[in-house]
């Protein structure tokens, strides 16, 4: 079977591929003027065949690359994880300059934390690539899911997303507000770190 | 029900105040002599404990410190047939909370029953709210748009400034406050914490800012909206 994205399977690795350039160059350029990287890492994926054409469904929409180019707009995933809450800011304030490029969608998880303790901030990027696009356009319009997150939040995301896929856990309320005490908590953490960075930046 | 244990070695006197805390809701365990209370003490969980001074066996005196000493910090309340102030100060010393002289009322008793458990109650409200920000002290949890779990230094700081808002409190005298059981530790560790707070109130947009530069005087600040 061809895999829903079609022809345009190409046109969309190139933007990936596009962006993650980018944003390596900008890392780059911020550590050549202060000696600090913006991030810890980043990493992308196209989203399986699989799983789109069970998204379309979820969302009765027909299984088309129109559906998953267009009606939805995650079929290029990029995470990046920081190391403080404040680089996230700063990449996102970066983003916002880059050319071809347009935040369509941000929202903020961090300011206001999902109420089981999710915290992350998610930006939809609509970017030119020189492939023409599912409509005709050239160049074309593609779109790119980005999650910005500091390693704290990253690693409870993870224990959370392995927790929410196990079934009959025994206690699962109790377990879900501990799940979200410690989100709490590594919150807490996050921002002790960042003002100790502020005090050793402060005093030099 | 509040549970209250009595320990007293009359019987006639121990029906007449079973009787009395029965009919006003509380539940009663009776014990007639310091032993026995002592014993009954260690097993049960009461909101508050009235002792006679005078008791086969072991005095209510000796009761009461030896409980004391295990940890037991359950409200107490003396029963002295004596008026002397020496009594009533050993009772205090031995770890009561409040005396009666008998004969007494029994109006009186259940006032100062109330009074007491009342205040325990007091005690265990760990919860404190200004401005549109609650710390809850017991579990650490600063919220106001959004929520932190605070650490345990950052929490007693964070209820030292809640406690009285918009008094103004030097780094030597918050650092006698909050770090009175850490002598060894420096007076600079109050910027350190004072600067964790400000982060974590503002993370959670709160509608309170604790003012004041480094080594000097600090205060909590209810910020004007708009």
């Amino acid at each position: 079977m061809e895999t829903i994205y079609g022809e345009f399977k190409q046109a969309i690795e190139s933007v990936e591929r596009g962006f993650l350039t980018r944003m390596e160059a900008m890392d780059k350029g911020y550590f050549a003027q202060t000696g600090e990287h913006l991030y810890e890492h980043i990493s992308a994926r196209i989203k399986t065949d699989e799983s789109m054409r069970q998204k379309c469904k979820n969302r009765n929409l027909p299984e088309t690359a129109y559906s998953a180019l267009v009606e939805l707009k995650d079929a290029i995933g990029v995470r990046i994880v920081c190391s403080f809450i404040d680089d996230i800011y700063e990449i996102i304030e970066r983003i916002r300059q880059f050319e071809n490029c347009r935040i369509i969608e941000e929202k903020d998880y961090i300011r206001h934390t999902k109420p089981n303790g999710y915290r992350s901030y998610h930006l939809i990027l609509e970017m030119m690539g020189e492939f023409a696009d599912v409509c005709g356009n050239r160049p074309g319009r593609f779109y790119v899911e980005v999650q910005l997150r500091t390693i704290v939040m990253d690693s409870w995301a993870a224990l959370e997303h392995k927790m929410k896929y196990k079934k009959d856990i025994k206690n699962q309320e109790m377990i879900e507000a501990e799940l979200k005490r410690c989100a709490d908590e590594l919150a807490s953490c996050d921002l002790s770190m960042q003002t100790i960075r502020e005090l050793i930046r402060n005093s030099d | 029900m509040m549970k209250i244990l009595l320990a007293e070695d009359e019987k006639e006197m121990s029906r007449a105040v079973v009787a009395v805390l029965s009919a006003n809701g509380f539940e009663v365990d009776a014990a007639y002599d310091g032993l026995e209370a002592l014993s009954l003490a260690k097993q049960n969980a009461y909101d508050a404990m009235i002792f006679d001074i005078m008791m086969p066996g072991m005095d209510g005196l000796t009761a009461v410190r030896q409980l004391r000493e295990t940890g037991d910090v359950t409200p107490v309340i003396f029963l002295t047939a004596k008026s002397e102030l020496d009594d009533k100060v050993e009772g205090l010393d031995a770890g009561a909370d409040d005396y009666l002289t008998k004969p007494f009322a029994m109006k009186e008793l259940l006032a100062r029953v109330r009074s007491m458990t009342r205040r325990k109650g007091e005690y265990l409200n760990k919860s404190i709210t200004v401005g549109g920000v609650t710390l809850k002290t017991d579990v650490g949890e600063l919220s106001a748009e959004n929520a932190v779990r605070l650490a345990g230094k950052e929490v007693k700081l964070m209820e030292f400034f809640m406690r009285s808002p918009g008094k103004v409190f030097t780094t030597e005298e918050i650092f006698a406050h909050v770090w009175q059981d850490e002598p060894d530790q420096s007076p600079d560790i109050v910027w350190v914490y004072i600067s964790y707070l400000r982060t974590k109130l503002r993370s959670i947009y709160a509608d309170i800012s604790i003012a004041g530069s480094e080594g000097e005087s600090f205060f909590l600040s209810i910020d004007k909206v708009g």
